[in-house]
Order: structure tokens, then sequence, then C-alpha cells
């Protein structure tokens, strides 16, 4: 044993044994200078797997598999749902920060109508593409939501959350419970009447949780009736907490996925 | 392709055929591979990343990890680009969508007038309808035609007890059936539970629905378990027909007496 640095593969005497020209040898020193600190082999690598994979056959689908083809290729768009779902969840997001300049979540007491009214009325008629963009990210949760409960009826019919995925079904049914939590609390942003009492519903519903009611609907409505602590609440849900949350969740429900591979369509 | 793929082909092909994966040269080219189809400079480098990677396998070998295959279909890139080309034809509609229907605003909130609708959104319909489930609580005869739970109590956990149902059916369910075909059963109870949820959203809007209240409230709980007991009926007999398929050699070889 010695203090003094070893070459542990003897790049050296490998280079020596080679009779490299000037210009080889000094280009292999510093590739294997950059190598040594970057690990450049494991991205070339990557992109050249990459590059090798793209060019693969696609895989024989089911339909090739089980001899229907021509029949089938309709099924395809349930198999799309999840990404469909995720990508209008994006469209969402993107529309939904736009629409977070010009909206303020104020329900103050006012004989005509709140300040979040206000500002939904100003995007709609002052605001430039400000009515198509509420358009769009309205669609665009409807559709989200929608696509997210046709992906687990298909989920159900093809049995693909049996065994190995049993974890994923799960985080599946928190994902839609707050796709949905997602769509009340925005629901309630216009403050217009159906929004008001929407918002009635739901205070009343947590007031019915046996025990705990009362200060469910204290901290989720901030009151027990719909009242500007409820607006501001709902619209911190809805831009701050739910959106984190269930990011993280989509990435982590993707990420098992990827990992498990598509339950094999069938 | 090596001669076993050939001949399997041509014969019929049943559950558990392989992924069917097929590279054009069988897989993809090793590193010296590669490096025989260069020269000068990128030889080199080639060369001294199949020496790099010699040396990574030997370090591999020497550890205890072990890497394991998992078994399923892969999600990149092959699921991806077909999902890409649907997924983005889909999100033109959604700008469609949005283009051509814009929502309206009704009028502001006002908290001295009801209105005479109060609904949520579509998706909440079903959970709206479970809290009018007043009337299937129970009055116990114990408590002197008491109930346990009020009204709206009996609403929320009805709604605990469907998410529950839902979140536990990979626990009961299991197998390696994946069709409705093969699972007659859990197909009909599937379709029960969508019609369920339609009914059931059907039912919070009863006050809109030109059919009698009290009709409405039993066809919530009758139509699911009609169109169950339809799907179950022909999910068994679509799966003699699949079985016959699958077990068409046997009894080929062994015709029945």
């Amino acid at each position: 044993m010695s203090l003094e640095r070893k070459d542990d593969h003897d790049h050296k005497a490998w280079m020596e044994s080679r009779d490299l020209s000037r210009i080889e040898g000094v280009y292999l020193m510093t590739l294997m200078w950059l190598d040594k600190r970057l690990r450049i082999v494991d991205y070339l690598e990557l992109l050249e797997d990459l590059y090798y994979k793209v060019n693969l056959q696609m895989p024989k689908s089911h339909t090739e598999q089980y001899g229907l083809d021509n029949k089938f290729w309709y099924w395809y768009p349930l198999y799309a749902l999840g990404s469909f779902s995720t990508l209008a969840y994006i469209v969402a997001a993107i529309s939904g920060a736009l629409l977070g300049f010009y909206y303020t979540p104020g329900a103050g007491v006012s004989e005509t109508s709140s300040m979040a009214y206000q500002q939904i009325e100003f995007i709609m008629v002052d605001l430039n593409f400000g009515f198509f963009l509420r358009s769009l990210h309205r669609w665009a949760a409807q559709v989200m939501v929608a696509a997210v409960f046709l992906h687990m009826l298909r989920v159900y019919f093809t049995g693909a959350y049996k065994e190995p995925r049993e974890l994923n079904w799960l985080i599946g049914i928190v994902l839609i419970s707050l796709t949905m939590v997602f769509g009340y609390t925005g629901y309630l942003l216009p403050w217009d009447q159906l929004a008001f009492w929407a918002g009635q519903i739901g205070v009343e519903m947590s007031l019915s949780i046996p025990l705990i009611g009362e200060w469910v609907a204290q901290l989720m409505f901030g009151g027990f009736t719909p009242n500007p602590a409820t607006l501001q609440r709902m619209y911190i849900l809805h831009v701050f907490f739910l959106p984190f949350i269930v990011t993280a969740l989509i990435a982590i429900h993707i990420g098992i996925v990827w990992m498990q591979g598509i339950a094999e369509p069938h | 392709m090596t001669e076993e793929t050939d001949t399997t082909d041509t014969e019929e092909r049943t559950d558990g055929g392989g992924t069917g994966i097929v590279p054009p040269d069988d897989e993809t080219p090793t590193w010296s591979e590669r490096k025989a189809r260069k020269e000068g400079l990128p030889r080199l480098t080639y060369e001294y990343f199949e020496r790099s990677r010699r040396e990574d396998q030997d370090l591999r070998q020497q550890s205890s990890y072990v890497e394991r295959d998992v078994l399923g279909f892969p999600a990149w890139p092959h699921e991806m680009i077909r999902n890409l080309a649907i997924v983005s034809f889909f999100t033109g509609l959604i700008i469609m969508l949005a283009a051509t229907l814009p929502p309206h605003i009704g009028p502001p909130a006002n908290p001295s007038q009801t209105p005479e609708v109060i609904l949520p959104d579509w998706y909440l319909y079903w959970s709206f309808g479970l809290l009018k489930l007043g009337f299937l609580n129970p009055d116990l005869a114990l408590l002197g035609g008491e109930q346990i739970m009020a009204d709206r109590t009996y609403g929320v956990v009805a709604n605990l007890v469907i998410v529950g149902a839902i979140a536990v059916v990979p626990f009961l369910n299991k197998g390696s059936a994946r069709r409705p075909v093969e699972q007659p059963f859990w197909g009909a109870v599937g379709v029960a539970g969508v019609v369920f949820a339609a009914t059931i959203a059907g039912l919070s809007v009863k006050n809109l629905l030109p059919i009698n209240a009290k009709l409405t409230q039993d066809l919530t709980f009758l139509l699911p378990f009609v169109f169950g007991f339809i799907t179950y009926a022909v999910l068994k007999s679509m799966r003699e027909g699949y079985m016959f398929n699958l077990n068409r050699r046997y009894y080929r070889l062994r015709p029945p007496k």
C-alpha cells in the first residue's frame, strides 16, 4: 500500500502498447481525462442506444399477436387516455398560470359583485384572448376529468390493476379524487351564484362528517357558510397546494408505469 | 431470426407468445461491433470505451447487486410514440372545443337568494347523488324509530364506501386473467358500477328528470343489477367460444366422445 495514486486500469501502459501517433495520443489523453471526471461513456451509450432503439421495429401489438389485425386498432385511443389526461393537465396548468396573472380571489362584501367576479368579467370582456383563455382552461379541466374517468374504466376492464400494479391503482384513486377536488375548488373561484351554492353544499358535506365535521369546515372553508375566507382558501388550494401534490403524484404514477412497463395490452 | 420463432409463427398462437419485439439485426450492437465499423479517432474512442465497459463489467460481477427482469410492455419508446400521435390529436380537440364552446358566467353570488337549481360540475353528480340517499337510511326499531346517523352523514359515509370498494378491487381479484371474457364476474361488476355511476348521477338531478321520484330511486339500484346480469350472461357465453379457441388443438387431438 502506498499513498501514491495508481491508475487502476493502467491506461498509461495500454496507451504505450498501442504505438499511437501524436494527435491520437493527445486525443486519447483528453478523452480519458474527461471520461474519468464526467463519465462520457455513459451518456454516449445512452444516446447511441436511443438511436438504435428509435430504429427498432415497433413491437407486435396485441392485435397482431392475437391475429386480430384491422379489427381492433380503434381500441388504441383507450390506451392513450393516461397520456391524454396528463397533457390536458399541462394545458390547464399553462392556461391557469396565465389566468392567474389577472385573477384576484376577493369576495369582499359588495352590493353588486365581488372582486373575483369583476376580474372574471374583465378577463372575459376586456382582456385580449381572455375569453378564449378562460374557455381553454375550463375545457382542459373538463376533458382531464373525463379522460381520467375513462382511463380508470380502461384499466379496470383490461385487468391492468392486477398483481404487481396494485399500488398504482391506489395512487390512481387518490389522483382521481384530487382531480375532482381540483375541479371543485376551480368551480368556486368565479364566485357567481353556482359557485356560492356549490360552496354551500361543500360546507354542509364537511359539517356532516361525524366528530371532526366542524373542524374540517373551519379548516377547508373558513366558516360554516361560504364567505370571503372560503374563496381565499379555495384559491390557495387550487393554485398552491393541489398543483404541488397532484404533480408529484402524477410523476410517481407515471414513474411506476415506466418501471413496471405497460400492462400488456390484451 | 432463429429457426424456432419461424416454426411457431405458422402455428396457432395462444396466450404468452412473448413480446414480439424484433430489432432489425437481432440486437443493439456492442461496443466492439460499433468499433469494427469505424476508422481513425472514432475507432480509437470505441476501443477505449470497449475497454472501459469491460472494466465496469468486471466491477459489476464482483458486486452482489442482482439485475432483475421486469415483465411488461416498454413505456419508452414503444408506447410513448403511439400515444404522442393520438394525444396530440386530442389536444387539438381541446383547443377546438375551447374556441367553439366557450363557457359563460352566471349572475354574481348572492347569499340572500337561493337559486332553483343547485348543482356541482357534472363529474361530481355521482357524489352529489350519494348525498341524497337518505331514503335508504334505516329507522331502527330498537332505537324507537330513530336513525343512527343523520341523513347527510349517511351520504358522506356512502361516498367513502364507494371509494373504498374501488380501492380493494386489486386485492380481491387476483390471477392472470385480463380480458373481461376471461373473468365474466368482474366484467359484470364493472358494468354494474358504470351503470350505477350513471343512475346515481341521474338521482342527483331527480328534480330535473321527467320521471316519478320514487321510480328514479328504484331504477337507481335496479338498473345496475339488470345490466350486470346481462353482461354476465353475455360474457359467460362468449367465454365458451373463447376457451374453445384457446383449446382447439386439445379438441383436435382428442375429439369429445
